[in-house]
């Protein structure tokens, strides 16, 4: 994997794991359970890109993480957004959109 | 880097900056964490990585799976967990410092490891550095820092009147320096000042202390202040106003008067006049004048009761040194111009006493200003950093090399590595990282050295009647420059290495046998290159060591046009003592009278000055029959010496005769003129009976003698006129007794003692030594150059010699299976003796022909330093080239008898 494509797909799983936590506080299966639901399987989370992901959001001030039990009363990390977070999520998906619209007019124009 | 493209996009507002600082300041919290909670932490990504592995099995199991079955499923999924915790701890803010100190963990144990090896690198590299250092700490004493105790110089200029010369005169008179700073625009403000040495009088033992007379802005010009008291006030600067008043030097507070608190206000006698003490000048300060130690400073307007004269009434007489500070902003050729302008105007005012004096104003940083050292260091000391750059140079080439050696023998730990997943980027900073521990362990070895060495510069200086100080020692800019220098080297040298260790091919190197792979370097081309590289850098300074000493030589061999050896000189000052011209002659008459006398004296004379030690004097004359040339200066060195000067210093009279005890105040004036003298001036003429204006007396020229060195034996003979001294007497000026021994001068220097202090018991005798030893300060900057070009050479040789025979030792015993194959089939002894002999003969050959190409383009540039050898000295590349060839070809030589040695069962068994 060359350097950019994981750069894009980093940008894209914060968007995509911020969209998922507005939701409600969720654990990391959990999230990756969701995304994968959502877009019908077309991202598949690996463990080994969420939990680095997941703890660079913490670092920045977006989610924040507490422990708690699941649903079968097991011990889990729940994760949830912060006021930083929310505005973070505007900003990435203003940004998404803006891409995808310069995308598809490039597209359309050739 | 796309999506940070995209968030530029997205973020062309102003919304971007407020993000970025919110984000920072948490980014630093984060980190902050994470260095310290760091166990904590670990915990945390361990406990949070088995509750998700338990999530998934739950999982799994609920989707029906055995629990065994779950378990592996569920591991696959997760993917290991090490390496899910890794992927945390590189996410983590503050990871490249984890790895930083991993990676700094790690070398330190390498070079604990290979504490052989690292010594002999750290060492190398703390030769190469501490080279460098060492003259930096010089330049940075001089040309650097040129006033002591003055932070910023580089709005100070110095004024000189005339051609660029080595021995300037003051350029102006009183009177015109205080029109100038009336009138100037373009300075603000200009400083004058007149140094040379004073006696502190009225203490248990009196002291000849170099002081100045300044005018009374000096002190505030430059931003000195005094440490106890005030500088002068304005007033006391005033001719016929000014007051007795004395700054004194740090030193002479200590010395004289014990530190004394309340030393302001206090009177203490200077040449027998009493002087108020006002001020006490900082520790640093020594006054303004590059290399010379100043201690006491007084008003200028008390001339008269400190030298006897008056020198600020007459504007005729240019006694000043100046120093102007330039107004912000204006440069150095703009204040030149105006200055230029100005003295115009000045000269055309008063014409009588702008005769003879030289127009043209020239101004100097102080970094090349040729008043004091700075005029003769400015050209060597930089050339000392070049040479010392080239051995670093050598080092680093040097250490290069014993590193890629090594890192063959670290192929396999490297090619394991990458196997296991680590980057080519990882492995050069690990690389890069030994390196640089390396570099750093040599520049503080060799900040250790540079302790020592920084102060060798001061070892140069003989004995001397100049007041020459130099301080040189380690300062904050030379540190970081070294810690700078460190770093560098460490690239240089770690570059190579970590670029080719980190691109072998994996695969090959865990396959193949190690010997098989290190035959691959046997052929490399960059081993090879740093070799001849190294060979050549040495051959460059070998070179220039060479023409520095054989300069050295031919100047010491030169003929001085006197003769050095069984003369004594001894020095007194009369004026201090309270003699008047008239006292003073008659005592000058008695102490020939009584040395000659003594057992083991030849001949005894008197002058003003001794030869080779900067202390010839210089006057402007008027000649008769000569039309001077538009700005050509008339100012000429003049000696003033007593009866049987020539016969006494061995310098022949070739024509006409010399002074004798008739030449008195009241016989006709006469003068004697070198041979250069004649050819100047009054070429093809008989110069006998001429006359020479000096000062308003007429002298006739009664003889001629032959060209004799006064200032540096590497300088051309100049003119120099001699003045009889019961006619041109002066006693303000020290006054040198020139003894002719039959024995050893050092036996007569109790004995010479013992008649002055007869003749007088409170007259202080100074410099005591034998003439050939003061006269090594003419050949002072020769010494140092080829002192330190020449231990620079020869270190130079020796690390290439490590360097050649590491490489070719090393390559041998690579190559021992195939010298035991050889052997085994029949090669003789001889043969593989030049097998490998020749290989290294091939690098010495190819090294000899790189350096000889670079030191011929270089050596040009030393040219104006040489003296008596040409920059492309035959003799010099010949012996030098050959010196390196045996020195290396010995380097091979212990390798390739080594090889001839290698017993062929032995060899194939090997491995």
């Amino acid at each position: 994997m060359t350097q950019e494509q994981t750069n894009l797909l980093q940008g894209t799983l914060d968007l995509l794991i911020l969209k998922t936590l507005r939701l409600g506080e969720m654990h990391g299966l959990g999230i990756s359970r969701r995304i994968e639901q959502i877009t019908h399987g077309t991202f598949s989370v690996k463990t080994g890109s969420l939990f680095p992901a997941l703890r660079r959001m913490q670092e920045e001030g977006w989610i924040k993480s507490a422990w708690g039990e699941s649903e079968a009363n097991r011990k889990a990390k729940y994760y949830r957004l912060t006021k930083a977070g929310m505005k973070q999520l505007e900003t990435e998906t203003a940004k998404w959109e803006r891409i995808v619209l310069g995308i598809s007019r490039t597209l359309e124009a050739s | 880097m796309g999506a940070d493209r995209a968030r530029d996009l997205a973020d062309a507002g102003g919304v971007v900056s407020k993000r970025v600082r919110s984000g920072l300041l948490q980014r630093a919290t984060s980190l902050l964490r994470n260095v310290t909670h760091r166990e904590q932490d670990e915990r945390e990504i361990a406990e949070e990585v088995n509750a998700h592995l338990s999530l998934l099995i739950a999982e799994k199991m609920r989707a029906g799976m055995k629990p065994d079955e779950a378990e592996r499923a569920a591991h696959m999924e997760l993917g290991g967990v090490e390496q899910v915790k890794e992927q945390v701890r590189e996410a983590r803010a503050g990871a490249w410092l984890d790895t930083l100190a991993r990676d700094c963990r790690f070398a330190l144990r390498m070079s604990r490891k290979n504490s052989g090896f690292t010594a002999v690198v750290v060492l190398i590299l703390a030769l190469g550095i501490a080279a460098n250092t060492t003259v930096l700490s010089w330049i940075s004493a001089t040309l650097l820092n040129p006033i002591p105790g003055v932070a910023h110089t580089s709005d100070l200029v110095t004024v000189m009147r005339g051609d660029r010369s080595d021995h300037p005169t003051p350029p102006f008179s009183y009177l015109d320096l205080h029109d100038l700073s009336e009138l100037t625009q373009t300075f603000s403000g200009l400083l004058g000042y007149h140094d040379d040495y004073m006696s502190l009088t009225g203490v248990a033992k009196p002291e000849r202390i170099y002081g100045a007379l300044t005018t009374a802005n000096y002190f505030d010009l430059l931003g000195v202040h005094p440490i106890l008291g005030r500088a002068f006030l304005p007033e006391e600067g005033t001719p016929g106003a000014g007051a007795a008043v004395v700054v004194i030097g740090y030193a002479v507070w200590q010395n004289h008067f014990a530190g004394d608190p309340q030393i302001v206000g206090k009177t203490i006698q200077i040449n027998r006049h009493p002087y108020t003490v006002v001020g006490v000048a900082p520790r640093d300060f020594t006054g303004c004048a590059p290399g010379l130690r100043a201690e006491l400073w007084i008003a200028l307007s008390m001339d008269r009761d400190v030298w006897g004269f008056n020198r600020p009434d007459y504007r005729g007489i240019f006694w000043l040194n100046v120093l102007g500070k330039l107004r912000p902003g204006v440069t150095k050729n703009q204040a030149q111009a105006e200055l230029n302008l100005l003295m115009q105007g000045i000269v055309e005012r008063f014409p009588e006493d702008h005769r003879d004096s030289p127009s043209e104003i020239s101004l100097d940083p102080l970094w090349r200003s040729p008043f004091g050292i700075n005029g003769y260091l400015y050209k060597i000391l930089p050339m000392l950093l070049g040479l010392a750059g080239v051995l670093l140079l050598l080092a680093c080439a040097n250490v290069a090399s014993l590193l890629l050696v090594r890192s063959v023998g670290r192929r396999r730990e490297i090619a394991i590595r990458l196997g296991m997943g680590a980057s080519r980027k990882q492995i050069v900073r690990q690389f890069l990282i030994e390196s640089l521990l390396l570099g750093l362990l040599g520049g503080t070895a060799a900040i250790v050295i540079t302790k020592w060495t920084s102060h060798s510069l001061v070892a140069f200086f003989p004995p001397s009647t100049l007041p020459l100080t130099n301080d040189a020692h380690i300062d904050q800019g030379v540190l970081f420059v070294t810690i700078g220098v460190s770093i560098l080297a460490a690239i240089i040298f770690g570059m190579l290495p970590a670029l080719r260790s980190s691109s072998m091919p994996v695969q090959s190197v865990l396959k193949e046998e190690a010997t098989s792979v290190s035959l691959t370097l046997h052929k490399s081309r960059l081993l090879s290159g740093l070799v001849v590289a190294q060979i050549s850098l040495s051959l460059v300074l070998l070179v220039c060591a060479g023409l520095f000493t054989r300069s050295l030589q031919k100047a010491q061999q030169s003929d001085p046009g006197f003769e050095a050896s069984h003369l004594l000189l001894a020095s007194y000052e009369l004026s201090p003592a309270g003699y008047t011209r008239a006292t003073g002659a008659a005592f000058d008459r008695q102490v020939l009278d009584r040395l000659s006398a003594l057992p083991g004296v030849e001949s005894v004379s008197l002058a003003d000055f001794s030869p080779l030690s900067f202390s010839i004097h210089s006057d402007y004359l008027q000649l008769e029959g000569y039309v001077p040339q538009p700005h050509e200066s008339m100012e000429i060195s003049r000696a003033i010496v007593g009866p049987n000067y020539f016969r006494t210093l061995r310098t022949s009279v070739v024509s006409g005769r010399e002074f004798t005890e008739g030449d008195t105040a009241d016989s006709q004036l006469v003068a004697v003129v070198n041979q250069a003298f004649v050819d100047r001036y009054w070429p093809g003429e008989n110069a006998i009976g001429k006359q020479v204006t000096d000062g308003g007396d007429r002298f006739t020229v009664v003889g001629v003698a032959r060209n004799a060195k006064y200032r540096l034996l590497t300088s051309p003979t100049e003119p120099v006129i001699y003045l009889p001294s019961y006619q041109a007497y002066s006693p303000t000026h020290d006054t040198t007794i020139h003894l002719r021994t039959t024995g050893d001068p050092r036996t007569m220097a109790s004995s010479v003692e013992e008649t002055i202090h007869q003749l007088n018991p409170e007259l202080p005798l100074f410099n005591v030594n034998p003439l050939s030893v003061t006269m090594q300060l003419g050949t002072l900057f020769g010494r140092v150059a080829a002192t330190f070009a020449g231990s620079f050479g020869l270190l130079a040789m020796l690390l290439a010699a490590v360097g050649i025979y590491g490489v070719v030792a090393y390559t041998t015993r690579q190559r021992t299976r195939e010298i035991g194959i050889r052997m085994a089939l029949g090669a003789e002894k001889g043969g593989v003796y030049r097998l490998v002999l020749g290989q290294g003969f091939r690098l010495t050959l190819a090294g000899l022909l790189v350096g000889t190409a670079l030191s011929l383009t270089l050596t040009r540039l030393l040219k104006a330093q040489l003296f008596g050898v040409s920059a492309t000295d035959a003799i010099t590349f010949a012996s030098v080239g050959l010196l390196v060839a045996v020195v290396a070809l010995l380097a091979c030589h212990i390798p390739a008898r080594r090889a001839t040695r290698v017993d062929p069962m032995v060899a194939l068994r090997h491995e």
